[in-house]
């Protein structure tokens, strides 16, 4: 008989990091005999008994076959992600997934790429740059990330690396900071000054919700076309089966055919953004 | 094949043994009155059923997807955590065409895409008997095709004066027909009443739609904008009875509940509702449908247009009970019949002739 699709599996806490004051990065390694495998932009639920599951976005690239440990990075919000925020290694975390559909890869090949991340949402998004950084090198590719403090700002350390690869990486924060130099303004403010051939352009935008109608205008100003515009859109979501219906926009289950969405996809669906 | 050559006849008598035979073989549910309205209940007598009558305000779902259901176990120390699927022979008596119809949709949402266990075994232990009935105010069935049924149940009863028509529907309702009962040949008099109480059901009908069921999708594509959505999201509560009572609305929230002393506890789903404010919410309380008027929309969209986009059936069977059970009156005929009058109207205006017309 076929499993409950409920049922969880254990995956084991290998590594916990700090990333800011909220955000914690997990490294978790799946139990024996789960084929691991994912494309960024894909979702597991995770969960603890007592404290539920919720979907949670994964950071890492999927880049060799065999790999047997993923990373979430998870911010401190309710009930569920605090307790997940007080997990050390070696603890157990439950999971269901991957989940979604994520980006598809090949289609950055031969193609300049605009990476615009707000908050939280270069979780996800630092999936898709080191996957597409494990492949190719970088030099059409900008990243723009905005956050509301210098601090908030996720993965800095890392950037360096993605700079080497021949990324641009243009960083900005909301307000003025002492220990800020560089753009100050939302992530809009940044695009106007990046030169791009909209002809051979993606730009993939992750974010919190109200980023997103802006940053598209500022984009479409430059000349994207719809398709050329991936979104990755947050949802409830209380299953990830296509069932529950707390991620529905119109007849799209964002679960099921998202997060990961081509402005395009969504032209007929007003509730989407 | 002779439509007739399906019906068995049971008198009175003989369906009451049949009812209270089934009694003995199954936890069996049916339609009873409650305080005088219809319900469904547990039948433990035979004199509990009622049949032909107008429809129950809530619908059969429960029997099928309860609305608490255990999907898992964990303990807190080990944490390890086992399934729970549930499931136990029942006969369920007393849905209406339309029930059986939502029971159809149902079974198609939880056996497309991941396999939902739990539903599939309730309903596989479960002997499907439906009931013709009468319409009362609300429904709405014969504009959806939805009045008549002719497969998703196992035995199918129609109570007549002499005595009970059963048209069998499965392998498994002719077997319980037999085992249980000892049905007759009908006689002709027998079905020339049962054709009369089709004519008198057909019409008896108060509600109606004013567009062919087929033309619904596009009506509602082109109403997004249309303002009876914030003239009906004015008054609308947000309750979410609309959702409890509707056959064929499966939205579910999972949530753990752990035992007082922490030693571990269940995950389990519940009923939820998209016209509940809570529903759409994500984190940084952004909440996707934060108006009644949106909720309201989406909720109406999915009867008519984007489960029908899915699965390609409409999702609204015409049961009625949204309209009948919502506290301000807020009724989806009405409501349809809004937005076909109205986007006929613009069709007019802009001299779009009606045979190219989307709805």
């Amino acid at each position: 008989m076929t499993l409950s699709a409920y049922l969880p599996q254990r995956a084991r806490v290998e590594k916990v990091s700090r990333l800011t004051d909220r955000e914690k990065l997990f490294t978790v390694s799946v139990p024996a005999g789960f084929e691991l495998r994912y494309s960024p932009g894909q979702f597991f639920m995770a969960g603890l008994p007592g404290f539920g599951e919720a979907p949670f976005s994964i950071t890492s690239a999927y880049l060799s076959p065999g790999d047997t440990t993923f990373e979430l990075g998870i911010r401190e919000v309710g009930n569920l992600s605090a307790a997940i925020h007080r997990l050390v290694s070696g603890d157990s975390l439950w999971i269901r997934g991957p989940f979604g559909r994520g980006f598809d890869v090949s289609g950055f090949a031969g193609k300049d790429a605009l990476f615009i991340a707000g908050g939280i949402g270069m979780v996800p998004m630092r999936s898709l740059i080191k996957t597409i950084a494990g492949q190719s090198a970088g030099n059409g590719y900008t990243v723009i990330y905005g956050a509301k403090t210098p601090e908030e700002l996720l993965f800095r350390d890392e950037m360096e690396g993605w700079v080497e690869k021949g990324f641009d990486v243009k960083l900005t924060i909301d307000k003025p900071h002492p220990d800020w130099s560089g753009n100050v303004g939302v992530v809009t403010t940044l695009i106007p000054g990046v030169k791009f051939n909209p002809e051979k352009t993606l730009a993939v935008i992750i974010g919190p919700p109200v980023m997103y109608k802006f940053v598209i205008m500022s984009l479409k100003e430059k000349g994207l076309g719809p398709e050329a515009i991936l979104l990755s859109l947050e949802r409830r979501m209380k299953c990830g089966l296509g069932k529950c219906g707390h991620c529905q926009i119109h007849s799209s289950y964002v679960c099921q055919e998202g997060p990961v969405y081509s402005l395009s996809e969504l032209k007929d669906m007003p509730e989407a953004l | 094949m002779d439509k007739n050559a399906q019906y068995r006849f049971l008198t009175h008598a003989g369906f009451r043994r049949f009812i209270s035979g089934l009694i003995g073989g199954f936890v069996v549910y049916g339609t009873i009155k409650k305080d005088g309205f219809p319900a469904f209940g547990l039948i433990t007598d035979s004199k509990d059923l009622v049949l032909a009558q107008t429809p129950t305000h809530l619908s059969a779902k429960e029997f099928f997807f309860p609305q608490r259901e255990r999907l898992l176990k964990f303990d807190m120390a080990s944490g390890s955590h086992s399934p729970i699927v549930e499931s136990r022979d029942q006969v369920v008596i007393g849905l209406h065409p339309c029930d059986i119809h939502g029971l159809s949709l149902m079974d198609r949402v939880f056996s497309t895409g991941t396999i939902d266990v739990n539903y599939l075994a309730r309903r596989e232990r479960t002997i499907v008997i439906g009931a013709d009935c009468m319409p009362d105010e609300y429904c709405f069935c014969e504009s959806l095709g939805t009045m008549t049924i002719d497969n998703g149940f196992d035995l199918f009863l129609t109570e007549i004066k002499s005595g009970v028509l059963v048209s069998v529907g499965s392998e498994k309702g002719a077997s319980t027909l037999t085992k249980y009962a000892r049905p007759l040949p009908p006689k002709d008099v027998h079905l020339k009443e049962l054709a009369k109480a089709w004519e008198k059901k057909k019409r008896s009908f108060k509600a109606k739609l004013d567009a062919p069921r087929e033309e619904l999708p596009g009506v509602y594509a082109l109403s997004d904008a249309h303002p009876v959505w914030e003239k009906i999201g004015a008054v609308c509560y947000g309750c979410g009875s609309c959702n409890n009572v509707c056959p064929t609305c499966y939205c579910l929230d999972v949530r753990d509940e752990v035992k007082a002393d922490l030693s571990g506890g269940e995950r389990v789903r519940v009923w939820d509702g998209c016209t509940l404010e809570e529903f759409a919410k994500v984190a940084g309380d952004h909440n996707f449908r934060r108006s009644r008027a949106n909720r309201l929309r989406h909720r109406f969209n999915r009867k008519f247009r984007y489960l029908s986009d899915k699965f390609g059936s409409l999702f609204c069977v015409g049961c009625g009970r949204c309209s009948r059970t919502c506290l301000v009156k807020i009724n989806i005929t009405e409501v349809t019949n809004e937005l076909i009058r109205d986007g006929r109207a613009k069709d007019d205006a802009l001299g779009i002739p009606a045979a190219t017309r989307k709805g």
